[in-house]
């Protein structure tokens, strides 16, 4: 066990005298408590005496009174009583007229009353404060034993950190009695306390709101370490000066165990489940696609061996054929692409929005040769992100934007920034004077292979929107659209502008 | 003076091989090629093993290599020729229906000369391999040990 750090020497004394208090007045024996009575009175009469022989007048009855006060006090009703007769005895005896006999003086008759009844008035208060303070004592016993039920530790320390109070719970978990510690041991240094914060912030926070709760690491006397779950309340004296601090502890060292097994246990099933996902798609992208390249290959195949012997319709069936495997082949390149992105690590950097849509514009404009699209782009800012996602989010709306507006001269296509949002957030938006959509299925728009147009309107295989959604998801942004049939929509995006988006993105599944 | 390299091909799936041949043949390739339908027989030709033990001694001008296999995967008979001294030198394409980017970045690092994803599109697909053949068959000069017709 370890050493025991000191207390300071004042708290001490003051300590000592209240347990010999409480020692005195705890006493059962008769012969102790009449004992004390009879030397009480004794040393009370030998003081009169010495006070009579240098002619100090009327000493005797403070020296009575006194000597009937403490013995009440600790010796309880029974010898006060008798206090109170020996003291008269020893009045009417040695001071009262005449002299050495029990006989009372008509004149200090008066006197001889006022002396009885003194030392009664004197006996009757201190038998009630002797009540009252036993009263208290008891209270006090039987609010610290309710506590001693508790199985959490509870201690009390005062504002030096010292111990003042120490429960059963706090003696069966730590392994330090009560003896041991209270009034000896500074808190933090016996439990060597590790804090979830600096400590003068802690400290802080109790003295302005009276309460701190958190997590503690504690060392107990066999050396093992324990989480607590601590809980602090502050109390104040009548000046309002912070005066002790009640300490609440809840063992919660399996608790936190349990949870880290349980953490651990998940993210190794999460990991079991990632990798059989990974094999599932990898399955997918080779296994599926032989068999489309051999629908294709020999279709083609057929075509070039059989073409003079086919008619129209049957080179129509053909055609069909092909392309509705090519577009099988596009549905598993897209979904493929879509769960990679789900599965891919994010890499965070400074993105310059402005450069990136400059970048995916040029890359689609290849595809729009002989259209007349009417581009407006406004200021965009420098957001947080991985690129290349980001990149596939911008290229994914402008692309849906030129091919929404096939049917447009001029076709307009407009990105932007939305001003006057909240300050940590940016938000960006495609706007498209196309085919827009209805706005009763704007919750499907951003489904997986969710189409709310006819192929022969417009081609797709329904995964852009879902793809857009996924990485604004994994950014820790929000994605929304709005739009009319006919008059054209708008996709937004919004972006987390704090730093801490790189850790956010990382951890979103 | 064009000279034709001997193509081996390791490939399990039947259409596939006869696809691969027939786009050979259109440029007249396919007379040099050797087909082996998994990793064991592929590395049993390559070791002149089983089947194989009587073959001429020479390596082929170029392998082309699928990913997915019976019994011995292309990335472990991939393995096996890069760390072997006397098949290193010998080109491998890898061409593989897999775009996994897992797949090409292992085998590169194996040391693989060229990775083709195969395209679903015949036209492509018949182009893909025709180059292929063109490309490492003729143009390219395989390294000395290697048949040449």
């Amino acid at each position: 066990m370890r050493e025991l750090a000191e207390g300071p020497t004042r708290v001490g004394v003051t300590r000592t005298l209240a347990r010999w208090n409480r020692e005195l007045q705890t006493v059962h024996s008769p012969i102790l408590r009449y004992g004390f009575c009879i030397l009480g009175i004794a040393i009370a009469l030998g003081l009169a005496l010495i006070f009579q022989y240098y002619e100090l007048q009327d000493a005797e009855l403070p020296v009575f009174t006194v000597a009937i006060a403490l013995v009440t006090w600790y010796a309880g009703i029974g010898p006060s009583v008798l206090a109170v007769v020996l003291a008269w005895g020893c009045f009417n005896y040695f001071f009262a007229q005449p002299l050495y006999t029990f006989e009372i003086s008509r004149a200090d008759l008066p006197y001889s009353v006022v002396f009885v009844v003194w030392a009664i008035v004197v006996a009757r208060f201190a038998a009630v404060r002797r009540r009252i303070e036993n009263s208290l004592r008891q209270i006090r016993d039987t609010q610290a034993n309710l506590l001693n039920l508790a199985h959490d530790s509870i201690f009390v320390r005062d504002m030096q950190n010292i111990i003042t109070y120490w429960n059963r719970g706090a003696e069966e978990f730590y392994g330090w009695t009560a003896a041991e510690v209270v009034g000896k041991a500074a808190t933090h240094q016996l439990l060597q306390t590790v804090f979830p914060a600096p400590v003068d912030e802690i400290d802080a926070e109790l003295l302005r709101t009276g309460r701190w709760e958190g997590e503690l690491v504690h060392i107990k006397a066999d050396g093992t370490q324990a989480v607590v779950a601590s809980r602090w309340s502050l109390r104040r004296d009548e000046q309002q000066r912070p005066e002790a601090i009640l300490e609440l502890n809840n063992d919660i060292t399996e608790l936190k165990r349990e949870q880290a097994s349980l953490h651990k246990q998940r993210a190794a099933e999460l990991e079991a489940a990632n990798k059989e996902l990974e094999s599932f798609a990898y399955t997918v992208s080779h296994d599926l696609r032989a068999p489309l390249r051999h629908v294709v290959g020999y279709s083609e195949l057929l075509q070039k061996q059989a073409s003079s012997s086919l008619d129209d319709k049957s080179h129509r069936y053909m055609r069909t054929i092909v392309e509705s495997a090519k577009r099988m082949g596009n549905l598993i390149d897209d979904l493929l692409a879509f769960s990679r992105i789900g599965r891919a690590e994010t890499k965070a950097t400074a993105v310059d929005l402005q450069q990136l849509v400059k970048e995916s514009i040029a890359e689609i404009k290849q595809d729009t040769k002989g259209r007349d699209i009417a581009w407006k782009i406004g200021a965009l800012p420098v957001c947080h992100g991985d690129r290349p996602m980001l990149k596939l989010v911008v290229v994914n709306l402008v692309s849906n934007a030129v091919k929404f507006t096939r049917m447009r001269t001029p076709a307009e296509v407009e990105i932007g920034c939305v001003n006057g949002n909240k300050n940590d957030e940016i938000e960006v938006f495609v706007r498209d004077n196309g085919a827009g959509f209805d706005m009763q299925y704007v919750d499907k728009l951003f489904g997986v292979f969710q189409r709310l147009h006819l192929p022969e309107q417009f081609e797709g295989t329904g995964i852009g929107l879902a793809t857009v959604q996924r990485i604004i998801h994994r950014h820790g942004g929000r994605v929304r659209a709005e739009g009319a049939v006919d008059h054209g929509a708008t996709f937004y995006f919004s972006l987390p502008e704090t730093q801490d988006t790189a850790a956010r993105t990382a951890n979103t599944p | 003076m064009t000279t034709l390299g001997r193509i081996l091909i390791v490939e399990d799936d039947p259409n596939d091989v006869e696809l691969t041949l027939t786009a050979l043949g259109d440029y007249n390739l396919a007379n040099e090629v050797v087909v082996t339908r998994d990793g064991q027989q592929a590395l049993d030709y390559l070791y002149r093993r089983g089947e194989f033990s009587t073959r001429s001694m020479d390596n082929p001008a170029v392998m082309l290599l699928d990913l997915k296999l019976p019994k011995v995967s292309g990335l472990e008979v991939l393995q096996q020729i890069k760390s072997d001294e006397r098949l290193k030198t010998m080109p491998v394409v890898v061409l593989t229906s897999s775009n996994e980017e897992k797949d090409m970045m292992r085998s590169y690092r194996l040391g693989v000369n060229a990775y083709v994803v195969k395209p679903v599109d015949f036209h492509e697909f018949v182009n893909a391999v025709k180059e292929l053949g063109v490309f490492w068959a003729v143009i390219n000069e395989p390294p000395p040990g290697s048949v040449k017709k």
